[in-house]
């Protein structure tokens, strides 16, 4: 049982890979916005429909299709500010997590009135589906999964510490009034934001597509795992939500190699139950109180 | 001490509160209409089974509405508790032969417990964390219900599930599950109008003060979850009674959503509220069964417009629209409000010492070693320019943050391992900057709170409403006494808190920064009451800006600068003094 | 928006109570009530069934329907699943005019809503395969395919005599038709002298089959042998199982040949053998059946419908010879339905209430369902 570890730590990688790009979108909401947006999810299941629908239905070339998806998810991230965030944005934080979940179950299944329950397939990124690296077979898709993870978080780093954007991103995220008092468009911050969440969530989509299948119901699962991860690494830090992401996708795979398969779902949910009762911060976190 | 003569009866029982059988005849009708309707039910079949849903859902929904609608704490797991009572009583009756009317109070604990567990996980946690813990074990529980087969049969489920003998007709079963929801929407209401109802509301609408007004805080949220559990097992029990088929495709999370959206559908404050969603929302899918994919999209919209537009549901709605305001309380007699400090040592003893207190936030000296006394009978001042360590110093002394070093003590008893409850109960009431009421009650209520305080010496609830009206009375506000406090103007708002923490009869009153806000006359009242107040001979430790203030009402002034006390003594010593002047223009004056 | 909220609630509820009243009755027809998933994870599935269906009772009534009385078909939406199936069968068994029902090709749904047809004593055509459904006492439900004690006996046969593996493999659904058909095939496959090497159980409607697909792949087995439920979750497996580069000869019980499989896996199937309940080329019958269905439809058909449209055909057989709709009548003359040439085969009811004694091999090659042969089984005294 022990040959397969390396394969199983190479899925559990790819897999842990995706959960960690749903929980980075997921984090910026909270850091820009304050919202914690139990849809999520529901941006990578549409851009994985969206790129069905272009690459399969309309015959738009592979990488056209992919980067459209995503575009086409950033400008819906505004409109789903509009309509969800955006007339809740004084009220109480319960408030605005009610009309997430609310939003998370009108999206599935408004694409289920669509396109029906059964899921359907797209081609992966490259041709060939991998090669065999001494014990592992290096699956072709979870490398160009953890090939642009990494890049986004490189590139999230470096927009966030390094431009004026990012600056302001952060500035707006820790005090609007003040930002807003020192000229920086908060409202614009937070649209950008949103469309940043989205792309981000519709990139795990098209990207995971090609191995879980694309059904109305990917999204779901992702969307609660994201939001473990991020508990995990440390509610609202960047690096806490990639190894977050990380920690669930190994801790599934290798518990449903090795402890039992069909309850792989719980053992993310059970580390998440750990941490919160041992180290509520997460990892990296800081325990955030109310100020009295 | 004579202070908790109550009112005269007749001049009480004009306040709905006081009434102990308040509510009774209602649930009396409610009754009757209950068995009328099984009477009258359909025997067999489709509309009898979307009744019976809806009224075991609406038992289920009742424990949303205590948990979140009263205590606000969100549990997106009440199908998990339906679903924990469903099995339990299932596998009770049909595995070990145990009789229906034993399984369901045993389901109902086992409920309770898995309640109580994760009223334990919100411990330190609250808001979405929350929400994820409970989200984390519905997914769990479904995970176990699925797979563990030996023990609950699997994706199968368990059916046959029997009926308690004579009462295994369908009319019957029906009287029987309605006759339980009367009760239960009964205990809910009632628990809203009852002191633990009013802790559970204060956690609600907001924490902190809760907590500095005696009420234990994360024993409240516990019970709370406890009680949604129960509530939510008694449901599920009774809809495995109902339907003789449990599966675990019944109780997902999915399941809580709509559950939640039921709560909210209706108006989650109010369990009348939580059942008219619960019909709605059972009856709504069955007629929208022809939209057939589109149902849930409509349900998940329906959501999202609720909180932009109707946040406080159908229900909510139409008590704030239609509701008056009932009438004044009226006049009588108050007795008067005791505000003697404690007896025992004699005044001039110290009420309040603090000694070498220290608060670090990391790098940052909040409070260097500060120490001073307050005299009991006195008015004590604590001044210094902005970010000097006031407010945390009140915090700390208030038990909202442990002290890195240092002690304080209360008429000679240390408090420094005591949480913020535990220091009100012996005494200690305090006021915010930051006006913080519960905005969800009334006034009343509010000051009914401060009153209510366990260490207080008036605790049944008659008593209770008395010394509230009193202590409104004394601030000027005893007409107001069941308007909502939302509803008050902001100066007001700040004299229904005073009036809260004088309804506990405290040994000290902390007053933070009791001005903020005011505007010139509405300072001049205050320092007023502020006067009479220490006519009584209170002891109050207050923190200001505004000087006149001080200076009209301060029998002692203590200083601070940068954490460190840099000053104490009579007015007139302290405000000559050339380091306190310094620490407000910023340079030394000429002598 | 609140006066929509409030009328729309009021509207609703008018409707529901005054729904049984706008049912059309029409006095002089056969009223068959169909549970069948119109949404839900098997929605595409419900679609072939109530094609079957339809097929069946529109060529009895053109040849002037049975008793002289036309067939008619109400359908209710089981929503895939089992809470949906119980409160469908109920909403239709509340009709008292209802003559017999066909139910639902997932054992799961049919252990649901089993009581409630006991109490009902009207007859049930049913499609699952799960043994326990004819053998625990309920005299109301019919089968309309073999069970899986003789998809076990296939499975075990085939794949040890035949294809001659001694190392098996055995993935199958947690649920009722899994258990039950992993419980058959282990002991068929004891009875052989055989332990499978891999026993490995899933819930259903999984999105990942990955960790289940490194097991059977480090175990060395050289056959797999499953029973899945979900054309959609077999699909997945499938190519999750090839994306590993795992290349095990592969012999599934019948939703691997399912059109929904089929569409779903692609070439991922290719290769891999079934036994099937429905093989377009087993017989005469079955061949006209895919005629028919494919002129009417577009589409080859699979099992999803084939049950069904014999379910139809047989039970106006036994009306007609029981000249009666009485549910007794219906009973007895269902079970004395023999030698009846369906498009799944021939039936003869035993005492059970199973029709089915028998099940097709069959390979699917480069996409088309090739038949190998039939095998039938002595049926129950």
């Amino acid at each position: 049982m022990l040959a397969i570890l390396p394969q199983l730590l190479y899925t559990g990688l790819g897999i842990g890979a995706i959960y960690a790009i749903c929980s980075l979108g997921f984090v910026l909401l909270i850091r820009a916005a304050n919202v914690v947006n139990f849809a999520q999810g529901q941006f990578s299941m549409l851009g994985a429909y969206i790129m069905l629908v272009l690459l399969v239905g309309l015959g738009v070339p592979y990488w056209a299709a992919f980067l459209l998806a995503v575009v086409l998810m950033a400008a819906f991230g505004i409109l789903f500010a509009g309509a969800v965030y955006w007339p809740l944005r004084h009220r109480s934080q319960l408030t605005v997590i009610i009309s997430t979940i609310g939003a998370s179950i009108l999206l599935p299944n408004a694409v289920l009135a669509i396109y029906g329950p059964s899921p359907a397939t797209v081609p992966g990124l490259f041709a060939s589906s991998g090669f065999q690296l001494g014990p592992v077979f290096v699956d072709s898709q979870y490398l160009s999964i953890i090939v642009v993870a990494v890049l986004m978080v490189a590139l999230q780093y470096v927009v966030f510490e390094k431009t004026l954007l990012g600056k302001k991103l952060q500035a707006t995220s820790q005090d609007k009034e003040m930002a807003a008092m020192l000229g920086i468009s908060v409202v614009g911050m937070v649209l950008i934001t949103f469309a940043y969440s989205a792309a981000l969530g519709a990139l795990a989509g098209v990207l995971v597509a090609p191995v879980l299948f694309v059904s109305v119901g990917m999204g779901a699962t992702l969307a609660l795992k994201a939001f473990a991860a991020n508990i995990i690494g440390g509610y609202g830090s960047i690096p806490g939500a990639i190894i977050g992401g990380i920690v669930i996708g190994l801790a599934e795979t290798l518990g449903a190699a090795y402890i039992s398969t069909p309850y792989k779902d719980a053992f993310g949910f059970v580390i998440l139950l750990a941490v919160l009762l041992v180290r509520p911060r997460g990892i990296f976190g800081e325990l955030i109180a109310e100020k009295a | 001490m004579d202070g908790a003569t109550a009112p005269p009866s007749a001049a009480l029982a004009r306040i709905p509160a006081a009434r102990w059988w308040r509510g009774l005849p209602g649930a009396l009708i409610g009754l009757a209409v209950a068995c009328a309707l099984a009477a009258i039910a359909p025997d067999q079949g489709y509309y009898l089974n979307i009744i019976m849903q809806a009224v075991t859902y609406a038992i289920g929904v009742a424990g949303l509405v205590v948990v979140l609608g009263y205590c606000g704490q969100i549990s997106l797991t009440q199908a998990g508790f339906l679903g924990i009572g469903a099995y339990v009583l299932a596998l009770m009756t049909t595995r070990l032969g145990v009789p229906f009317l034993v399984a369901v109070p045993a389901a109902m604990l086992v409920c309770g417990a898995f309640g109580l567990l994760l009223g334990f996980a919100s411990l330190r946690l609250g808001g979405h964390y929350l929400a994820m813990v409970t989200i984390s074990f519905q997914v769990i529980l479904t995970l176990v219900l699925t797979n563990w087969i030996g023990l609950t049969g699997g994706p199968d489920g368990v059916s046959g599930i029997p009926r308690p003998a004579g009462l295994a007709g369908a009319r019957a079963y029906l009287g029987l599950c309605l006759v339980l929801l009367v009760l239960v929407m009964f205990y809910a209401w009632r628990l809203k109008l009852s002191r633990l109802g009013r802790a559970m509301q204060a956690v609600r609408d907001n924490e902190i003060a809760a907590g500095t007004c005696g009420i234990h805080v994360f024993r409240t949220k516990v019970v709370a979850f406890g009680i949604s559990a129960l509530l939510g097992g008694l449901g599920g029990a009774l809809f495995a009674g109902a339907f003789s088929y449990v599966s675990p495709d019944q109780f997902t999370f999915d399941e809580s959503v709509v559950m939640l959206t039921m709560a909210l559908l209706g108006g989650v404050q109010s369990p009348f509220g939580a059942l008219l969603g619960t019909f709605a929302l059972v009856i709504l899918p069955e007629w929208l069964r022809f939209l057939k994919q589109a149902y849930l999209a409509v349900y998940g919209g329906a959501v999202i417009l609720l909180m932009i537009f109707m946040p406080e549901g159908a229900w909510g709605w139409a008590v704030h629209r239609f509701w008056r305001a009932s009438r004044p309380i009226g006049d009588w007699p108050v007795p008067p409000l005791p505000l003697l400090s404690m007896q025992g040592a004699g005044p001039g003893a110290p009420a309040l010492e603090v000694e070498n207190l220290a608060m670090h936030f990391g790098g940052v000296k909040a409070l260097d070693g500060v120490s001073f006394a307050v005299r009991r009978g006195s008015v004590h001042a604590l001044i210094g320019p902005n970010g000097s360590g006031k407010t945390t110093f009140l915090n700390v002394v208030s038990g909202l943050y442990r002290a890195t070093s240092g002690t304080v003590r209360l008429g000679g008893v240390t408090l420094d391992r005591l949480a913020p409850h535990e220091r009100t109960r012996r005494g200690m009431t305090r006021t915010y900057q930051n006006i913080r009421v519960f905005r969800g009650l009334t006034v009343l209520e509010n000051v009914m709170i401060g009153a209510e305080r366990r260490g207080n010496d008036v605790q049944e609830p008659a008593a209770v409403i008395a010394r509230a009206l009193a202590a409104l009375d004394f601030v000027g506000l005893g007409r107001e006494a069941s308007l909502p406090v939302g509803s008050l103007p902001y100066g007001h708002q700040r004299y229904v808190e005073i009036a809260r923490a004088l309804a506990g009869s405290p040994d000290i009153l902390l007053l933070d920064e009791p001005a903020a806000g005011l505007n010139s006359t509405e300072k001049q009242e205050l320092g007023l009451l502020l006067r009479r107040l220490k006519g009584h001979g209170l002891t109050i430790l207050v923190i200001e800006h505004d000087m006149k203030l001080i200076e009209a009402v301060a029998d002692h002034i203590t200083v601070l600068n940068f954490g460190k006390c840099i000053a104490d003594g009579s007015p007139r010593e302290v405000l000559s003094q050339p380091d306190v002047i310094a620490a407000y223009l910023g340079e030394p004056q000429p002598a | 928006m609140t006066g929509i909220t409030r009328r729309a609630a009021m509207l609703g509820t008018t409707a529901a109570l005054a729904a049984p009243a706008i049912i059309a009755r029409a006095a002089d027809t056969i009223r068959i009530g169909v549970t069948s998933p119109e949404t839900g994870a098997a929605a595409e599935s419900g679609q072939y069934m109530r094609d079957g269906i339809n097929l069946a009772v529109a060529a009895v009534n053109a040849k002037g329907g049975v008793l002289g009385r036309q067939i008619e078909t109400i359908v209710a939406d089981d929503q895939t699943t089992n809470p949906g199936a119980v409160l469908a069968f109920s909403k239709l068994a509340s009709d008292p005019s209802m003559v017999a029902f066909i139910g639902s090709i997932r054992s799961t749904q049919v252990q649901a809503m089993a009581p409630s047809v006991l109490k009902t004593a009207k007859p049930m055509m049913i499609g699952g395969t799960d043994p326990k459904l004819t053998h625990q006492g309920n005299r109301w439900l019919f089968r309309c395919r073999p069970n899986d004690t003789y998809s076990a006996k296939t499975i075990a046969s085939y794949g040890v005599h035949t294809l001659g593996h001694k190392k098996i493999a055995l993935i199958a659904s947690t649920d009722a038709f899994g258990t039950g058909g992993r419980d058959a095939l282990t002991a068929e496959l004891k009875a052989l002298g055989i332990t499978p090497v891999l026993t490995i159980g899933y819930a259903n409607q999984q999105a990942d089959f990955t960790p289940v697909v490194l097991r059977i792949r480090s175990s060395g087995a050289d056959l797999i042998t499953s029973y899945f439920t979900y054309e959609t979750d077999l699909g997945v497996f499938a190519r999750q199982l090839r994306q590993l580069g795992v290349r095990t000869q592969w012999l599934g019980s019948p939703s691997i040949v399912d059109t929904a499989a089929l569409e779903l896996a692609g070439p991922a199937l290719y290769g891999t053998y079934g036994v099937a309940d429905y093989a377009v080329d087993a017989s005469p019958e079955s061949k006209a059946y895919a005629a028919d269905f494919q002129k009417h439809f577009g589409k080859v058909p699979d099992n999803q419908s084939s049950w069904a449209f014999d379910a139809i055909n047989i039970l106006a057989i036994a009306i007609g010879n029981a000249k009666s709709t009485d549910p007794e009548a219906v009973r007895t003359a269902i079970l004395s339905v023999q030698g009846y040439k369906g498009a799944e085969g021939e039936y003869d009811f035993d005492q059970n209430g199973d029709g089915l004694h028998g099940y097709s091999v069959v390979q699917n090659q480069a996409g088309k369902i090739n038949f190998i042969k039939y095998v039938e089984f002595p049926k129950p005294s």
